[in-house]
């Protein structure tokens, strides 16, 4: 910088110097040149006030053997100093011009930003709706039926009572989809608040839960101590929830069952895992494992809305983590989750 | 009708035919008066309130659904605890959401109890059976509240 600012001083003297003898257009160029490769340099407008002092100075002590400097020759430095100064005075209009354009952009930035929340609000008012109003046509399906099935049972055969049992449970069904797809998008929206969390205990709280659900399932649980997390402790309680209650349903079937919660180190990343050896997975599926709607049983085998994963995903996304899962059919499963940086080292 | 009567505010005909249909099943014989939308329901407290003959004519449970016509469930709420001879009502709020901000409100503004209608019509019979025997037996009202009324 100091190079460039001295090499603007000698060039500005030497151009000035040949403008106040001979004054051209050429000369003239010339001043804007320098003024525009001060300007490329990151020099300012008082590098070349500097200069054009210094370069005045120059030729005054010169002039001083004969006359002061006469005016018209006085003039004619201003003349260069201002067409020196020009590139300068272009760059502060484009940049005025510019802050101009980032104002306009940013009061379109902040429209935008209020259309994304009025939206925000829209689909919280259609998920509220959703839950209102789709699930009272579907009482109703299953209280008439069920009224049907009460009421009018000697004049209603067998096969009609089938259909009437079915028209309930498909009425059920659908209020357990709309109830899980509230509850996914719950979790997309609940503001998220990292806190030490006792994994270990909120593991326990929920298989003791499962356990008086199901008092006579026997399923031998083995949970971890001292596993600690640090997250948003009610949406890791929803998703232990779904891991542990899959793990809870698909060992259903399975005489010994068991399931094991635990923390490892995969590459000196903490890593949580819930493990079950019940019927497991295709992993040639696994793509489809963690998608809305997605089941890999069929509900005759296993009940479920195929949600549960894809909310369990989010969470661990929500957290910056990820999710993985290993198995083979008939063989477990085992579910790994990460929660991104803040996470206690193992 | 002079006994103990429940006010249900339910503007789904489906929903009330299922709410008294579960009252029947249970044998929760109070008298049901139904409201089909938020104003008409204060306009029938208000009434009944001012009524000349003094303190009767108010139910002794009102079942109170959320999202309602004209005026919503919570306003109806707000309205009935705002007022000297309403307040003390139990209120039980009966609807479709679950939405935490509604629970809050809904007991922010006072609400006795805020049962969610499962679409399970055994287990919404059964949540009916039991908020009708807590309510209309075993709870003692507060002496404003519940009046008998010699007629409607």
């Amino acid at each position: 910088m100091i190079h460039a600012s001295r090499n603007l001083s000698e060039r500005y003297s030497a151009a000035l110097a040949h403008h106040l003898a001979d004054p051209d257009e050429g000369i003239l160029n010339q001043a804007y040149e320098l003024g525009r490769k001060a300007l490329g340099d990151g020099l300012g407008v008082l590098d070349i006030a500097m200069a054009h002092h210094s370069a005045l100075h120059a030729a005054i002590s010169d002039e001083s053997r004969a006359e002061a400097m006469p005016a018209p020759t006085l003039a004619k430095a201003a003349e260069f100093l201002a067409e020196s100064l020009s590139p300068f005075e272009m760059s502060f209009r484009g940049y005025a011009e510019t802050n101009a354009q980032l104002v306009i952009a940013n009061d379109n930035l902040l429209q935008s930003q209020a259309a994304a929340e009025a939206a925000n609000r829209e689909l919280e008012a259609f998920s509220y709706s959703v839950a209102h109003d789709l699930r009272a046509p579907l009482r109703g399906i299953d209280g008439f039926s069920q009224a049907l099935l009460e009421d009018y049972a000697d004049k209603i055969d067998q096969e009609g009572r089938r259909h009437l049992t079915f028209l309930r449970e498909s009425a059920q069904q659908m209020g357990r989809l709309i109830d899980d797809l509230l509850g996914l998008s719950r979790v997309a929206r609940a503001e998220l608040c990292r806190l030490p969390v006792d994994l270990s205990a909120l593991a326990r709280n929920v298989a003791m839960q499962l356990g008086k659900a199901e008092p006579d399932r026997q399923v031998e649980i083995v949970i971890g101590d001292g596993i600690g997390a640090e997250g948003d402790a009610p949406l890791l309680r929803i998703a232990l929830e779904n891991l542990l209650g899959n793990a809870w349903k698909f060992t259903s079937k399975r005489a010994g069952a068991r399931v094991e919660v635990g923390m490892m180190s995969v590459e000196g990343e903490a890593t949580y895992f819930v493990r079950d050896n019940g019927a497991g997975f295709d992993p040639a599926y696994q793509a489809k494992l963690f998608g809305v709607f997605q089941r890999l049983h069929s509900t005759d085998e296993f009940e479920g809305t195929g949600i549960g994963l894809a909310t369990v995903k989010r969470i661990v996304n929500r957290h910056g983590g990820r999710i993985w899962a290993a198995s083979e059919v008939d063989r477990g499963a085992t579910f790994y989750f990460t929660l991104g940086e803040g996470t206690p080292q193992p | 009708m002079s006994e103990k009567f429940i006010l249900l505010v339910e503007d789904n005909p489906s929903d009330e035919a299922l709410t008294l249909r579960a009252l029947r099943k249970n044998n929760i014989s109070s008298p049901v008066v139904v409201k089909r939308d938020g104003a008409e329901a204060l306009d029938y407290l208000l009434a009944r309130r001012s009524d000349s003959g003094g303190a009767c004519a108010l139910p002794q449970l009102i079942l109170l659904d959320l999202k309602l016509p004209k005026i919503d469930g919570l306003e109806v709420l707000r309205r009935i605890r705002a007022d000297a001879r309403t307040r003390l009502l139990p209120v039980v709020i009966l609807t479709s959401s679950r939405e935490d901000t509604d629970l809050v409100r809904g007991y922010d503004f006072g609400a006795n109890g805020y049962v969610r209608k499962p679409v399970d019509f055994v287990q919404f019979a059964e949540a009916v059976r039991q908020i009708g025997l807590y309510w209309l037996i075993i709870n003692e009202p507060a002496p404003t509240a519940g009046n008998t009324c010699p007629s409607h």
